[in-house]
């Protein structure tokens, strides 16, 4: 099953939608400095969810490395493809 | 079920929560409880408790909560709390109602314990969940060490974490819940691992041991060792989220842990159902008895499907040993529903296990009504078991309070569906005895009975029975003339009779009719048998005798043999004549009159004629005391 960026985008804003109490638009500009809900707390069981929602493994402080949602979604992306970067 | 698909089921219940919500339905409520209940995955029970609080941020709230009482739960450990915090608070807030919820530091614990002036004493929590700190549960001697040091450092890390427990319940009163520890599911040491007591292996697993043996009723245990084996040991442990955050649980882990939680919390207040309500056909045995009768129907180890039966009533019966009551609701005529019972041989629930049985064509839900009342117990603390999706929404509609479990297709499975529905479990010995009813004593007693009777004899005497005979009676009318008609297999000629055919005999000097009742210490067993003599000259000809099931191998039919000699006297009769005419359902009784001392007057397959000589019969002995006027004089 291979995935658009675009894909990966709405699927996560039914992620945030689950998540988020109050409504969050995602864009690949958005960072969590944005989003008051968004705090280190939160971040873990976004990243649960999102890991269990495309049924990917994340590697050990890769998530911190992503600035934005767009990045974050690139993240998914290449652990969807099995890119080895 | 392809993924897609279960994507798409997933977003329509959800969108189904939502929609509920959205109108500010009372039923969001009932179904979040069920969709919590069946939730999985982390992202699900987030998914659920996301919603739960948009609802009570917009003052939506659960009509079962009561406001006024928030239930205070601190939670503090040797890991990263949150977020199990937040699926603890949703799972044991859609159970118990209001929940606040204070978090520890990380790892902070011990302090938080010992410092009397701390967060957690400001708190002043009902309960504590407590996951000690992973690392502290270690042998630090050596892998080779014997039995001997490795129990003193076993015995060491058991008792600081119940210390630690102690201090807090001193300090608080709260109820705590202890989480035990994790035990390694990888390969490392091989053969080492399963025969060094010093292995990491062996040493939790004995940590384990030693701290459930001796943790007092305040601890309960939420056994991490057990979930885990459930869940499987690879899927329960996740060392990226331990460097990354310091978690100790996988996600799925924290959803197991937190629905743990929230059935010991529920069970803390909750009490323990108290009778088990079952159907017969298809849900004890196999097949229909009222169709297929008692040689018909699969139960027992002649055949796989007999055998998982077999097994269901096993498991059912140990139930009776927590102190649980069984009683049967049945669409069947009684006297085909109680045979199996009394004589198929591989039945493992007898008559004396059932405390109420109702076989009969009302609904269910009116039977169980009834029981409750009988019993003197709330329906609440009911459960009522039956393979029939309609039987069971009868049940849900019309007595709410009774909890029901649908049995699914395969009765291989009805054993794990029992357990698995919690129903039965009990927090300890001491609560079960300081919640005895007057039922369990009444049960007890009953089993006591049964226990302790060596022989039938003294089983018989422990029963202090109590026989009452009466003339046929015109309040008794309804009853006799029900008995005629409907008793199969105890009855002698079958003759049918109208309920103003049986009110002619009580006119007609030459009939002499009568009843008898049975009470024992149990309880009444009411009018339970009938007999109809006619004279005929000197002879008094037994026209009818007919006596319910339920109280056979209990004396009566000897006492009523005595009755009918004592009014063949008062009649001036010098014999006794008995008859019996052969039905497809009255085998039981073929050798009635030659067990009593009768002699074989003719008789084939069909038909027997008895003579018995009133002069110089001894009364049989019993152990009914018996009231009768015919025997007074």
């Amino acid at each position: 099953m291979s995935m658009t960026r675009t894909e990966v985008l709405e699927r996560l804003q039914e992620i945030f939608d689950d998540i988020f109490l109050d409504e969050v638009v995602v864009t690949p500009e958005l960072s969590a400095k944005e989003v008051e809900e968004w705090d280190s707390l939160l971040h873990i069981s976004l990243v649960v969810s999102v890991e269990e929602a495309f049924d990917v493994k994340f590697r050990v402080g890769e998530v911190e490395g992503t600035g934005n949602v767009g990045e974050f979604a690139d993240l998914i992306l290449r652990r969807l493809n099995g890119t080895n970067a | 079920m392809t993924s897609t698909s279960f994507a798409k089921a997933t977003a329509d219940e959800k969108q189904e929560l939502r929609q509920l919500l959205k109108d500010r339905d009372d039923r969001f409520w009932d179904l979040l409880r069920t969709r919590t209940d069946e939730a999985a995955s982390f992202g699900e029970m987030i998914f659920l408790a996301g919603l739960r609080k948009k609802a009570a941020a917009s003052g939506f709230a659960d009509p079962r909560a009561n406001p006024e009482e928030s239930l205070k739960i601190a939670l503090i450990g040797g890991s990263t709390l949150f977020p199990l915090s937040d699926i603890i608070e949703h799972t044991v807030s859609v159970t118990s109602g209001v929940v606040s919820i204070h978090s520890g530091d990380f790892n902070n614990y011990r302090s938080e314990i010992d410092d009397p002036e701390s967060s957690l004493y400001d708190f002043a929590p009902d309960i504590v969940f407590v996951i000690p700190d992973d690392s502290t549960c270690r042998y630090t001697g050596r892998l080779i060490d014997g039995p001997e040091r490795v129990t003193e450092q076993i015995e060491s890390v058991a008792n600081h974490n119940l210390e630690l427990c102690r201090l807090m319940r001193d300090r608080t009163g709260a109820e705590i819940v202890l989480c035990n520890f994790l035990l390694p599911p990888l390969f490392d040491l091989g053969q080492f691992s399963t025969k060094a007591p010093a292995s990491e292996w062996n040493f939790r697993k004995a940590v384990n041991l030693s701290i459930a043996a001796s943790a007092p009723n305040y601890i309960h245990i939420c056994d991490l060792e057990f979930l885990t084996y459930r869940l499987g040991g690879l899927e329960a442990q996740d060392e990226r989220s331990w460097f990354e955050s310091k978690q100790l649980l996988s996600p799925d882990l924290q959803v197991a842990v937190a629905k743990e939680t929230a059935h010991i919390v529920g069970s803390l207040k909750k009490a323990a159902k108290k009778v088990l309500v079952m159907d017969l056909d298809n849900t004890i045995w196999g097949g229909i008895i009222g169709d297929e009768g008692v040689e018909g129907i699969e139960l027992g180890d002649t055949s796989p499907r007999g055998e998982a039966f077999k097994a269901f009533q096993t498991y059912i019966l140990s139930l009776t040993d927590r102190g649980l009551l069984l009683a049967v609701s049945s669409k069947n005529d009684h006297e085909n529903a109680i045979e199996p019972f009394q004589r198929h041989p591989e039945m493992v629930l007898r008559e004396e296990h059932i405390v109420s049985f109702k076989a009969n064509w009302e609904p269910k839900v009116q039977n169980i009504i009834e029981m409750a009342e009988e019993l003197s117990l709330g329906l609440d603390s009911f459960v009522f078991v039956d393979d029939n999706p309609a039987e069971i929404e009868i049940v849900n509609q019309f007595a709410p309070e009774v909890t029901t479990i649908l049995l699914g297709p395969d009765p291989a499975f009805y054993v794990r569906q029992l357990k698995e529905s919690r129903l039965f479990e009990r927090s300890s010995i001491t609560d079960e005895d300081a919640n005895k009813t007057e039922q369990y004593k009444r049960e007890s007693e009953r089993k006591k009975a049964l226990g302790s009777a060596v022989d039938m004899d003294s089983y018989l005497e422990s029963l202090e029975m109590k026989g009452v005979f009466r003339d046929f009676d015109r309040l008794d009318l309804p009853r006799i003339a029900q008995l005629i008609n409907k008793s199969n297999q105890f009855n002698l000629t079958t003759r049918r009779r109208t309920e103003s055919e049986v009110e002619m005999i009580i006119e007609d000097p030459d009939f002499t009719g009568f009843t008898m009742r049975l009470s024992d210490k149990f309880g009444d067993h009411g009018l339970i048998s009938v007999v109809i003599g006619k004279r005929d000259g000197d002879v008094l000809e037994i026209d009818t005798w007919l006596m319910s099931c339920r109280v056979l191998k209990r004396q009566v039919e000897e006492e009523v043999m005595n009755e009918i000699v004592a009014r063949a006297r008062l009649l001036q009769c010098t014999s006794v004549k008995g008859l019996y005419l052969a039905t497809a359902k009255n085998g039981m009784v073929k050798r009635h009159y030659q067990g009593l001392g009768f002699s074989t007057v003719r008789g084939n397959e069909e038909f027997g004629e008895y003579q018995l000589s009133v002069e110089g019969f001894e009364p049989r002995p019993t152990y009914i005391s018996v009231e009768s006027t015919a025997r007074r004089i």
